[in-house]
């Protein structure tokens, strides 16, 4: 008898064990670009992102449509011209954080993941640093990096080449709490 | 006793590797379905189906968006050959048959409303144009409709009465997307135009027509048009010296602007004038070089930022 309530502790340990998935809903992205004529600003708020804190497995996804721009125009040109949202509706990470923060203590550390940052259909492995910061078993990632046009097969034309940078800087604002 | 124990015990045990071996399938591909279950499909809004809201001839079910205004140049060159062309008018570049000049305002995003001014007849023209359908992405809506009304003035030259320097117009865009290469358009129009001269017994001016429009997608910035007008008239005929006008043209669009290069054998440009007035023949050599120049200045630019 005592051996069976062994095993079931046991196995309700492993339940436990498998509880520690991370979810946001709703995290913020800025893309910005700084170019002669005009910068380039665009804002989302509908990321998602799943965070495994057992395996370290970090998950991204943005629709490329909810990125929006003050100008329509501009907004349609990206999603027509540059990033063929219909064709490639994602831009997504899928890595693993180096570290093994202990999510019981408050702080902030810095982080870094290591992955496949796929945007207009092409994978790039990246390693993108930021920021962690734990609040009452509520964390909060932050990074900022960049992102090369031409990695991604982002094309371009000559003609107006003058508007766009070739870089795109990124920001990631995401607040994760314990799905249950 | 014993045995029993050791029974319950394994079957226990099985149970909990079996809860441990589907918790591990569970880790793994929780994270997958978790991430599925959470993204929603951005198959919401309308299809882009034109690059600009005017095409060749025609104009397109697009609209200018809230406090966006478009500035329009549309330039027809004289007959590329013919009597009245060829080299002694650098094929028509000498000679203007027609140019256009107006400006397109979002009163919101699907109302429009335009002024313009052609060559032609000194027509000074003012339009309403309203997107009452959008074509979806999600499908639910397979094409949009934009309806078009236009009332026209031809201040100059000796009329009559004053009814008789007036034109009207009233159109039923209705296009589709039906891939990324290809983008289609019908035009039920009606025609109201005393401003045509009477130049033989029975001209009608009150008549339907249909336009025409296709196109194609040549890369993300190019695309080629073919666009086509017949109006259902009993005096607009062949024997009578009418054609239909048509054109062919390569659309450039470079981030604000947009330019588009043709031909065609219609001298004018106001829908009312090529409509009811193309006496111009491919065949003669009375095509001609044109183009049109869109640049679009956005006036709601700080408001919308963050």
């Amino acid at each position: 008898m005592k051996f069976i309530s062994v095993i079931l502790l046991a196995w309700m340990s492993i339940i436990q064990a498998g509880q520690d998935i991370y979810t946001c809903k709703n995290a913020k992205i800025n893309l910005y670009s700084s170019a002669p004529i005009e910068d380039i600003e665009a804002n989302s708020n509908a990321g998602v992102s799943v965070y495994n804190a057992t395996t370290g497995e970090l998950d991204f996804s943005l629709p490329i449509r909810s990125l929006h721009f003050p100008k329509a125009l501009m907004e349609s040109h990206f999603n027509e011209d540059y990033m063929e949202s219909d064709k490639y509706p994602k831009a997504t990470f899928k890595g693993k954080l180096q570290e093994h923060p202990d999510l019981t203590k408050d702080g902030s550390y810095p982080i870094s993941v290591t992955g496949e940052l796929s945007v207009h259909g092409v994978n790039q492995m990246r390693t993108i640093t930021g920021n962690l910061k734990i609040n009452n078993g509520v964390l909060t990632m932050t990074s900022e990096f960049m992102v090369k046009c031409a990695d991604h097969h982002i094309e371009i034309p000559q003609i107006v080449f003058h508007n766009i940078a070739q870089s795109i800087r990124i920001r990631v604002d995401a607040t994760y709490t314990l799905y249950k | 006793m014993k045995r029993t124990i050791i029974l319950l015990a394994l079957l226990a045990l099985s149970a909990g590797l079996r809860a441990q071996e589907k918790d591990v399938t569970k880790k793994s591909t929780s994270a997958d379905s978790l991430m599925n279950a959470m993204n929603t499909d951005e198959k919401t809004g309308p299809v882009v189906i034109f690059k600009s809201s005017r095409m060749i001839l025609s104009q397109s079910t697009e609209t200018v968006r809230k406090k966006n205004l478009n500035f329009l140049v549309i330039h027809r060159f004289g007959d590329f050959a013919g009597s009245n062309g060829g080299g002694k008018t650098y094929f028509g570049l000498d000679a203007v048959s027609d140019v256009y000049i107006g400006f397109e305002y979002g009163l919101s995003d699907n109302l429009n409303i335009d002024i313009g001014r052609t060559t032609i007849g000194g027509l000074a023209d003012l339009e309403l144009k309203y997107a009452i359908l959008r074509q979806s992405r999600d499908g639910s809506s397979p094409f949009a409709i934009t309806l078009l009304g236009e009332a026209g003035v031809a201040p100059y030259g000796s009329y009559v009465a004053f009814s008789d320097r007036t034109a009207f117009l009233g159109q039923v865009m209705i296009a589709r997307k039906f891939s990324p290469w290809l983008s289609l358009q019908l035009t039920p129009t009606f025609v109201r135009d005393y401003t045509s001269p009477l130049l033989y017994p029975g001209n009608q001016q009150q008549f339907f027509a249909l336009m025409g429009m296709a196109r194609l997608k040549l890369s993300n910035h190019m695309g080629f048009i073919i666009d086509y007008g017949h109006p259902f008239s009993s005096s607009r005929t062949t024997a009578n010296g009418f054609y239909d006008p048509l054109g062919f043209g390569i659309e450039i669009e470079t981030g604000g602007h947009v330019f588009t290069i043709n031909v065609t054998n219609s001298r004018a440009v106001s829908e009312i004038n090529y409509l009811s007035n193309t006496q111009s023949n491919y065949s003669k050599g009375q095509f001609r070089v044109g183009f049109t120049i869109s640049r679009m200045f956005d006036f709601n630019h700080k408001e919308n930022s963050k």
